[in-house]
């Protein structure tokens, strides 16, 4: 079945119908007839956000490359768009071939950020597809789920059949493969489950049964199925070089996010920021090659038309051949009358020079994230920035004629005092100060000090810790606010604390969550991760209508030696390791980079690490 | 420098895809085949390239047309099949031209603009189509109201004299009007209104979901 015509009249009547036509430049059109395993992918978002994400790229290559695979895309409709769907009992659908999602085989989300969950749950009602993996029957999909937050994926395990952790390239063919021998056998879906298992890097939850204590955590996980693994090793890419990288991607028609070339230069980090979930999750660092980066980027740029090239990663500056590379890719780009762009770049003379010769006068905003106050707390979070970085970087900036500055500072990190948020202020202050030094003016230069609120992550060194309660957070915030009230030229902006908090709960959940996702979305729940659709009443409600205690997961601090929801899940770090360097934080002493020597975290008992003592 | 003109369909999904959505899909179109567009000066250089008429989101169209400077000249055949090469299903080149290097653009001369407009009726209603535009057509005024942005405010406007021709054909379960009627800065009628005003006036219930337009021609003059 195929929904052209029905989806036709309704398209007249949606802001923005171009998000649900396809048909853009390089998608993908495959005659079903030979095909064997229908790939839905999922984006738990609108079309503008979801085509802004290079994961996306990637998987749809990599699927579509295998002849009997056909992946298909979907995306959450807006507002408008679903409440006519529901009016016209419209189900939703695929990009592709406008064909029901529950006609596929997977269905499969990426799960980018916690507050996408009611996004989730809310496609698959609109799929008409039961929102409980135990409801669904033979004739349904396969529910699936990757990405970060696949890393802690228990508040989803009553929902989705199986979550594939790690990278993607490799295990998803695989998957599919397993399921075209699946489907002519001929056995029942619990079959294609009991054969997945498998494979690494696959969990499917319902083979695995937490034993809760009275007070709340967990006493064992039970498997079901004797022959689940017992850890669930993420799947690691050990050469980025040799896995396909798409270069012929899809352009889209209207305007998304990000609407441009886009190359990944490497994955992992290896600062060791110990806040941050994508830097331990993503180990070890892997490097593409300079000559494979121009090679991609060059056919990118022929095959979409697009004017702007940018290069990902969590670390820009840290790719080892950095300055040859961006040298040689603005080579590329003069050429060929496209513009670069370099996000998070470290604040170096190198980056200064280019940043210089590519933007030139129309200098945009410059951001830099000290992510903390003072030398004692970024000792504490593991952040290797000096206070001398910072002024040396700002006093350059500043001379070569920036005068919009952002700054990424985080409230609510463990040990954090209020001496820690006047260094926030202090480094507000001397900026301006400095600013004033070196043009002799106050006016027409801002700096804007932006605060988001510590959200403790699964998988991380500070996974034990509590978050600060919603009271903490807006005295903190209060406080920052006096401070910089009266400062000339300084802008103050920061995060609301109930998403933060929402944020908090679902990252470190458990299985016991998901009738609370389902009831928020039942109340009205969905789109959570933009402000203006968030409603903090109705999760609450949703909270206390299925019992439970949000301060449980959010603001209780965890023993080290409790049995923590995700602990069957296998990052390649071991819990040791994370254990180590929360005390090194209590401690406040510093780790050092893996590139000046390894610190131990465990993920080279897997793969190599190529960065280790490089520096 | 060379100017010049392309006509090209679009239908299908392309519908959808605004006037601003298109120019850009034309901007990345003439990038990928290595046509090189003339930019304008100044801090914010965009590429010499513009539509006679914006099609209204919805609208098919088999008389659309663009436009634009390049640096240099191409051969318009070669213009016509390498854009053909590349455009996505539901857009393509009809006709390539090249246009005197100066000279007023197609927006300031567009003057007229065909358009058919299918409206779905049930079969039993058996309506004298020829019969109901004689009927339309030969009324001393056609009044609309036409909402006027600027103010907020209907105002009653005569829409008599923009419409140069108006036929009905009844083809199976639809009404089919076509129609030539002004377009451009003068005097512009939007097929909308025309719509709206025979309807009401002809009696002829319709789901403006469930009718299409589709713009067939663009007429020029000086
Ligand atoms: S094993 Fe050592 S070098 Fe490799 S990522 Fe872990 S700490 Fe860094």
């Amino acid at each position: 079945m195929v929904l052209t015509n029905q989806l036709d009249k309704l398209l007249m009547k949606v802001e923005k119908p171009g998000r649900y036509t396809g048909g853009e430049w390089n998608s993908v059109t495959k005659d079903l007839s030979g095909i064997k395993t229908r790939f839905g992918f999922a984006f738990p978002d609108t079309y503008e956000i979801g085509m802004s994400y290079l994961g996306l790229q990637i998987i749809y290559h990599i699927l579509n490359k295998e002849d009997s695979v056909f992946c298909e895309r979907v995306f959450a409709p807006a507002s408008d768009m679903e409440a006519l769907m529901r009016e016209e009992k419209l189900p939703l659908f695929t990009l592709e071939t406008k064909s029901p999602v529950k006609d596929l085989d997977i269905l499969g989300f990426t799960l980018q950020y916690e507050l996408s969950f009611s996004n989730l749950i809310n496609m698959l009602d609109l799929s008409g597809i039961p929102v409980k993996s135990n409801q669904r029957t033979e004739a349904d999909p396969f529910i699936a789920a990757g990405g970060p937050c696949a890393f802690n994926p228990e508040p989803l395990a009553d929902i989705v059949d199986f979550f594939m952790l790690g990278d993607g390239e490799e295990i998803l063919p695989e998957v599919c493969k397993a399921h075209e021998n699946w489907k002519e056998s001929g056995t029942e879906k619990e079959e294609f489950l009991k054969t997945l298992v498998q494979i690494p890097g696959i969990y499917v939850p319902r083979f695995y049964k937490p034993v809760y204590r009275e007070d709340g955590t967990i006493e064992s996980i039970e498997r079901t199925y004797e022959k689940a693994p017992v850890h669930v090793e993420k799947r690691i890419v050990e050469d980025l070089n040799t896995v396909d990288f798409p270069e012929h991607c899809i352009v889209p028609f209207i305007d998304t996010v990000h609407d441009r070339a886009v190359v990944e230069i490497f994955r992992g980090c290896t600062r060791g920021c110990r806040f941050c979930q994508a830097g331990m999750i993503y180990r070890p660092v892997r490097e593409r090659s300079k000559d494979k980066i121009k090679e991609i980027s060059l056919s990118q740029i022929e095959s979409t038309g697009h004017e702007e090239l940018t290069i990902l990663s969590l670390s820009t500056s840290d790719h080892s051949e950095i300055e040859p590379l961006v040298q040689e890719l603005m080579g590329v780009c003069r050429e060929n009358n496209v513009s670069l762009s370099l996000p998070s770049l470290r604040l170096d003379s190198f980056s200064f020079k280019v940043l210089e010769e590519i933007q030139g006068y129309k200098k945009s905003g410059l951001t830099f994230a000290p992510e903390a106050g003072t030398q004692r707390l970024r000792d504490v979070i593991n952040k290797s920035i000096t206070d001398n970085d910072i002024y040396h970087a700002m006093e350059k900036a500043i001379e070569l004629g920036w005068s919009n500055i952002k700054l990424y500072f985080m409230v609510g990190l463990p040990t954090e005092t209020f001496e820690d948020l006047d260094g926030i202020a202090e480094i507000a202050r001397n900026i301006t100060d400095l600013n004033y030094r070196i043009t002799g003016k106050r006016g027409r230069f801002n700096v804007t000090i932006s605060v988001s609120n510590f959200v403790p992550k699964a998988h991380t060194p500070f996974q034990w810790f509590p978050q600060d309660t919603a009271d903490l957070f807006h005295k903190k915030h209060q406080y920052l606010k006096d401070k910089l009230k009266s400062m000339k030229g300084v802008t103050f902006q920061y995060h609301g604390t109930e998403v933060s908090y929402m944020e908090a709960v679902f990252a470190r959940g458990d299985r016991r969550l998901a009738d609370t996702l389902i009831k928020a979305v039942e109340l009205g729940c969905k789109f959570d991760g933009w402000r203006e659709h968030f409603n903090y009443g109705l999760w609450i409600k949703a909270l206390e209508e299925t019992g439970i205690d949000p301060d449980f997961y959010a603001c209780r601090e965890r023993a080290y030696e409790e049995i923590l929801p995700w602990d069957l899940i296998d990052s390649g770090v071991t819990k040791e390791f994370l254990l180590e360097e929360n005390q090194n934080a209590i401690k406040g002493s510093q780790s050092v980079d893996c590139r000046r020597g390894c610190i131990g975290c465990g993920i080279n008992q897997r793969v190599n690490c190529t960065m280790e003592g490089t520096l | 420098m060379s100017r010049y003109v392309v006509k090209f369909y679009k239908e299908g999904v392309l519908r959808y895809i605004s006037h601003l959505d298109l120019l850009r899909l034309f901007k990345r179109s003439f990038k990928r085949e290595e046509i090189r567009l003339q930019y304008s000066q100044g801090f914010n250089p965009h590429p010499k390239m513009s539509f006679a008429q914006p099609l209204s989101l919805g609208y098919s169209s088999s008389g659309e047309y663009l436009e634009f400077e390049t640096t240099q000249p191409y051969p318009v055949e070669e213009i016509k099949e390498k854009m053909n090469l590349i455009l996505p299903e539901g857009i393509g080149i009809l006709s390539c031209s090249e246009l005197p290097d100066s000279g007023k653009t197609l927006a300031a001369m567009t003057d007229a603009a065909d358009y058919e407009i299918s409206i779905p009726c049930a079969e039993e209603r058996g309506v004298d189509i020829n019969q109901l535009v004689e009927a339309y057509l030969t009324q001393i005024e056609i009044i609309v109201l036409k909402h006027q942005r600027k103010s907020g405010k209907d105002v009653e406007l005569d829409i008599k004299p923009m419409i140069h021709d108006l036929k009905g054909f009844v083809d199976r379960n639809s009404i089919m009007l076509k129609c030539k009627i002004s377009a451009g800065s003068t005097a512009n009628l939007s097929p909308e209104l025309l719509l709206s005003s025979f309807c009401s006036h002809s009696l002829i219930p319709y789901e403006r979901t469930e009718v299409t337009i589709k713009r067939t021609e663009i007429y020029f003059t000086g």
